[in-house]
């Protein structure tokens, strides 16, 4: 009865508006329900499990953050952890990037100043579809700052949905890239900003965006080059200006004062190779200032001797100090990082740890497809557009771009960092086509008598409209995608697995957990468990027990102590896990279930990294493999495999159990093999306890025989 | 770490030991009189049985009647009752010290029962000759060996002072597993020995020969239960014990030292000697009391251990000059001899490794014949906290001049660049 009327009112109050405020209107419209979307599709995994965090590294960070909300800055700062890395102990304080954490424990403080009660989980399991709902935002100022509003709009939308942005975002995936991309697109849409206006106070912004960036995530390296490499280009395509100037050399220095204050990046901007790019382009903004500078006095002859003389000299000299300081060893050779960004198998070749983990391997064709549809089309069409219209900030873009989508196929976790450039660009493609042919549709009304004459643009008006259908068309095949997507690849918390039995109901298989809060019961309050490092973080974490290794990768020799041990004989193993005080053994099974990325599947890479170092040289990859060069378990397998302890904890007892209808005893349903080792005992370990599903298998390590050998 | 053992000990030694003696015929408990009698003197409550007597059983609803079981019965072919090599190796695994004496025609039984412990009896009819190690009895198979005291394992703990007394023994040769750390020679064979039937013509090599072979041997297990298995039953029967010694170079002894060693090595073996136990550990900074929640590097600790040994079924305070303490991370970082105090408190003072980690305070004291002390006390070393290095250090100093100089410097800059006025202007105006 009352809503007739009011729509009457809005109607007429939305007539009476100018064009200004409509537009206004819209945008707002627009980008409030784009943060709305990106929040929302985010939350497929907590309305299908709960809210629960994923993965592994998020329950690390998870456990960081509790503990820094429940005892204060300072002590997260000090704080020695030793549950982790046993008995070597980890500084968290030292050692990790706090931005996530602050903000987090800031927001939840904040909360629950305003008695909002929240508990630290929920709000961990929330914030990273938080941030992109803000990243939308920035994303659109951003891109509004290159293109226009349009642009912004578009790109705002599609960074909302996009794939490869929500993988490492979805509501529980609380790891650091979830704020990092919203602080790496702060800084940018800072830094262009300062470029645009040259003023201290962007600058100053930016430095601070950056610091900020920098105390989230170790990607801040990326933007660090980025920003001079735009410099640079700035400086060749003869674009310098006092702009550019003051933005940089405000921005590299508080910057890197602020980015040092970081305890885990201390001292590196100053003196590893990664940060000396930014170094390199400070020293030659001043000279680039100096000279112009000088120019600006003399005549030019004059200046043209000066300037060949100094050029010369400066070169001579340059090129013999780094001769000389080479030769001495005062200047670092190139880092491994390094090298394998350049040489994507560089890293594999050399450092096993580092290929070990698969977010480092190369990217495969398809996932381009999978993570951005149609922007992998849009990006050149938007690069076109800004190589048409070429300004300080579309240079800015298109460097941004174009190297992202080098570095996104070399790592596959890169593609963070390729997704908001591809949005940004395919938004810019999108309205500038959008905008041109829309006008066309428009003009032709108005202007049918100048088509006539106009014999290219036979048809203007239908091709025009066809084109605007066909786009559509794409924008919304676009949302589908990504929403399935999303629903189907990228909300599944991996602590909790599920799988479609014979009538398609849902399973859950809950064992993660099960064994976790086993080991939390039922062991003693120092018991000290050993496992691949995979699961270290989760087993610190919910089952609160000491563990050797975890995803902080960070002692390579540790590691490789654990790896030995899994991949030798139980009489070798029962050494080395005595001298680490071994009490449980945790391994993961997948054979019963079919749950493939078990330690059998991950087993190789234990035996590389237990062969990568000193006191493991006596354990060789090929020794693990059957004599034609295959990795099996069954009959055929290698026989030191088959008695490897890791062999052993894995299929013991699984000799006797039926998996499969018309299949043998012990038919392992991830390698389809009926395995070669069937009836063995264990001798150094006893089993202790075996989770519903034979995902989690633990061991106890049995004391020495009470009565001698 | 107290161990639980220790606990027990603790309990055998004050309330009445109780033992059980198990006999092929009851006329042992005559032969074997002395030995026996020794016991009861010391406050064993002895209950000797047949030992196929079907009443047998060690424990009662889960709990020990017996701390020792003593098996004089060689020729016995299955225990009576619940008894088994398993339940005996139950009763060692669970604490309780056994001493068994094998023979010549030793059952399998028993010789099961010790290849369980780590000793190896020789084949059935095989005994121990030695043609110039016998006595003078010897009905000249010279299996009646005087093997000389210098054969007996170094320790005072194990079978008392040493003299010159030669051991009277009858029965078979021990072969100890060669793989097992534990088991220790109490007595070896002189190296003019062999063990082999008597009566048969030697066709091949024997299994022991010489200082190999043992006549008694002890096992103390991890969980510091004490066995010893001896190959002859008479070597602790009254007629040894009393009989003298006459060797083939006319060395001539009253009294055979038999007496002498059973008496030590039972005390022994029922943990009458050789007990330590540890009572607390304690350690904090130094000049403080108690411990922190966790050390810093290099700062300055104290380690202090009290450690008891069990006299004549009391506990006094223990005091030796090589008990050491290790600070341990995987590898030894400190290894330090501690000094005693006269109330048995060992203690050290030093320095925390620069190395942060978690450590463990690791008292390890194997000494033969006594009980394993072993205790571990794990402590975490944590790094400096930001308050906690130095602030300002001397080699800085210019790096602090010239940052105030440079800040001070385009403080005054900026104000003249900024309040300065171009003369010019001036003249203009």
């Amino acid at each position: 009865m009352m809503s007739a009327p009011v729509l009457n009112y809005r109607t007429r109050g939305w007539m009476r508006m100018s064009v200004e405020k409509q537009d206004t209107l819209l945008k707002m419209a627009v980008l409030s329900l784009a943060a709305v979307l990106s929040f929302s599709c985010r939350l497929f995994s907590v309305l299908r499990f709960e809210s629960v965090i994923h993965e592994f590294d998020p329950y690390f960070n998870y456990r960081t953050t509790k503990f820094l909300a429940e005892e204060g800055f300072y002590n997260f700062h000090n704080w020695f952890d030793d549950r982790a890395w046993y008995p070597l102990g980890r500084i968290i304080g030292g050692t990790i990037y706090p931005g996530l954490m602050v903000t987090s424990a800031s927001i939840y403080h904040i909360l629950n100043w305003l008695n909002v009660s929240i508990d630290v989980r929920n709000v961990c399991v929330f914030l990273a579809p938080l941030f992109s709902s803000l990243t939308t935002l920035v994303t659109y100022h951003l891109a509004k700052e290159l293109k226009g509003p349009g642009a912004g709009l578009v790109a705002a939308v599609m960074i909302a949905i996009v794939p490869g942005y929500i993988s490492r975002s979805v509501a529980g995936s609380y790891d650091n890239e979830g704020i990092a991309i919203f602080c790496m697109l702060l800084t940018y849409y800072m830094w262009i900003k300062a470029v645009k206006t040259g003023t201290l106070f962007w600058s100053t912004m930016a430095a601070l965006a950056y610091f900020y960036m920098v105390s989230s995530w170790g990607g801040y390296v990326f933007l660090i080059n980025i920003i001079p490499l735009h410099v640079l280009t700035l400086m060749v395509t003869g674009r310098f200006s006092h702009r550019v100037y003051v933005a940089y050399s405000t921005l590299y220095v508080i910057g890197t004062i602020l980015s040092m204050q970081i305890s885990f990046v201390g001292f590196q901007p100053v003196s590893t190779s990664e940060h000396m790019g930014a170094f390199g382009v400070f020293g030659l903004c001043q000279i680039h200032a100096f000279v112009d500078y000088v120019r600006s006095r003399l005549n030019k002859v004059q200046f043209e001797v000066l300037f060949r003389a100094v050029i010369s000299t400066v070169a001579v000299t340059g090129v013999l100090v780094l001769v000389v300081l080479t030769a001495l060893g005062k200047i670092a050779p190139w880092t491994g990082r390094f090298y394998s960004l350049l040489d994507p198998s560089y890293a594999k070749n050399n450092i096993p740890i580092i290929a070990s983990v698969s977010e480092h391997q190369p990217t495969a064709w398809s996932s381009f497809y999978f993570d951005l549809q149609m922007l992998t089309f849009m990006f050149p069409v938007g690069l076109y557009f800004c190589f048409s219209s070429l300004t300080d900030e579309n240079i800015f873009i298109i460097l941004y771009g174009v190297l992202s989508i080098y570095f996104a196929g070399v790592m596959v976790r890169l593609m963070l960092v390729l997704a908001p450039v591809m949005c940004i660009l395919s938004g810019i493609a999108v309205s500038s086509m959008l905008t041109t042919y829309m006008k066309q549709i428009d003009e032709v009304k108005t202007e049918k008598k100048k088509a006539k004459f106009e014999g290219n643009y036979f048809m203007r008006s239908e091709i025009a409209t066809f084109f605007v259908c066909i786009m559509s068309v794409f924008l919304v095949m676009y949302t589908l995608h990504c929403t399935w997507v999303t629903s189907e690849a990228y909300s599944s918390p991996s602590i909790v697995l599920s799988a479609r039995g014979h009538d398609g109901s849902r399973i859950i298989f809950d064992d993660f957990r099960e064994a976790y809060y086993w080991l939390r019961h039922n062991t003693p309050e120092d018991a000290k468990v050993m496992s691949w490092w995979d699961y270290g973080y989760q087993i610190t974490a919910m089952a609160n027990r000491t563990i050797l290794v975890d995803n902080n990768t960070w002692n390579n020799t540790h590691i490789s102590r654990v790896g030995q041990a899994m991949a030798s004989t139980e009489d070798k193993a029962y050494e080395i896990m005595r001298e680490l005080d071994v009490d449980y053994v945790l391994v993961i099974f997948g054979g019963l279930t079919g749950y493939s990325s078990d330690d059998i599947n991950k087993f190789l890479w234990m035996v590389r990294i237990g062969g990568s170092t000193e006191k493991g040289t006596h354990i060789k990859e090929h020794d693990y493999y059957t004599p034609a060069g295959e990795f099996r378990v069954d009959k055929e397998g290698s026989p030191t495999l088959l008695n490897c302890l890791m062999y052993k904890m894995c299929y013991y007892r699984f000799g006797q159990v039926y998996t499969e209808g018309g299949k043998p005893p012990g038919y392992d349903r991830v390698r389809n093999v009926e395995i070669g080792n069937k009836d063995f005992e264990l001798d150094v370990l006893e089993e202790a306890y075996t989770t519903e599903h034979w995902i989690v298998r633990i061991y106890k390590v049995k004391d020495l025989p009470n009565r001698g050998a | 770490m107290l161990r639980p053992v220790l606990l027990s000990v603790l309990v055998a030694a004050t309330a009445a030991t109780n033992t059980l003696v198990l006999v092929d015929t009851l006329a042992t408990r005559e032969t074997h009189s002395i030995f026996l009698k020794s016991l009861q003197e010391r406050g064993h409550e002895l209950s000797v049985k047949a030992a196929d007597d079907p009443s047998l059983q060690l424990s009662r609803y889960g709990e020990y009647l017996y701390q020792n079981l003593v098996i004089l019965a060689p020729g016995v072919e299955e225990f009576g009752g619940a008894l088994s090599v398993e339940t005996i190796v139950e009763f060692i695994d669970g604490g309780g010290n056994v001493l068994v004496a094998g023979s010549r025609d030793a059952a399998d039984l028993i010789r099961e029962l010790v290849t369980e412990v780590g000793v190896e009896m020789d084949e059935e009819g095989a005994a121990v000759i030695d043609h110039l190690h016998y006595d003078a009895n010897d009905d000249g198979q010279h299996t009646l060996i005087a093997a000389p005291s210098s054969g007996l394992i170094d320790s005072e703990v194990m079978v008392g002072s040493k003299d010159a007394t030669p051991l009277l023994y009858r029965g078979t040769g021990l072969i100890t597993d060669a793989e097992n750390p534990l088991v220790l020679p109490v007595l070896r064979a002189p190296s003019t020995a062999y063990c082999y039937n008597p009566t048969q013509p030697i066709t091949d090599y024997p299994h022991a020969t010489g200082q190999n072979m043992l006549l008694v041997a002890a096992l103390q297990a991890r969980n510091n239960a004490r066995v010893v298995v001896s190959g002859s039953l008479e070597f602790f029967s009254d007629a040894f014990i009393m009989a003298s010694v006459q060797t083939p170079q006319n060395e001539r002894h009253e009294k055979s030292g038999n007496g002498k060693v059973v008496e030590a090595l039972s005390r022994w073996v029922f943990m009458e000697e050789g007990v330590l136990r540890v009572v607390s550990v304690d350690h904090h900074l130094v000049g403080q009391k108690q411990p922190p929640i966790a050390y810093t590097i290099k700062q300055d600790v104290e380690y202090k251990i009290k450690v008891e040994r069990l006299v004549e079924g009391e506990w006094k305070p223990f005091i030796a000059k090589d008990l050491q303490m290790e600070f341990v991370r995987i590898d030894p970082f400190v290894r330090l001899t501690m000094t005693p105090s006269s109330e048995g408190v060992f203690s050290v003072k030093f320095k925390v490794p620069d190395v942060y980690g978690v450590y463990q305070f690791k008292v390890e004291y194997n000494r033969v014949g006594f009980t394993r002390l072993f205790s571990t006390t794990q402590v975490s070393v944590r790094p400096f906290t930001h308050l906690e290095y130095e602030r300002f250090i001397e080699c800085a100093y210019p790096y602090y001049a010239s940052a105030f100089s440079m800040m001070i410097g385009v403080f005054l800059f900026s104000l003249v660049f900024l309040h300065h006025k171009e003369p010019q202007k001036t003249k203009g105006d």
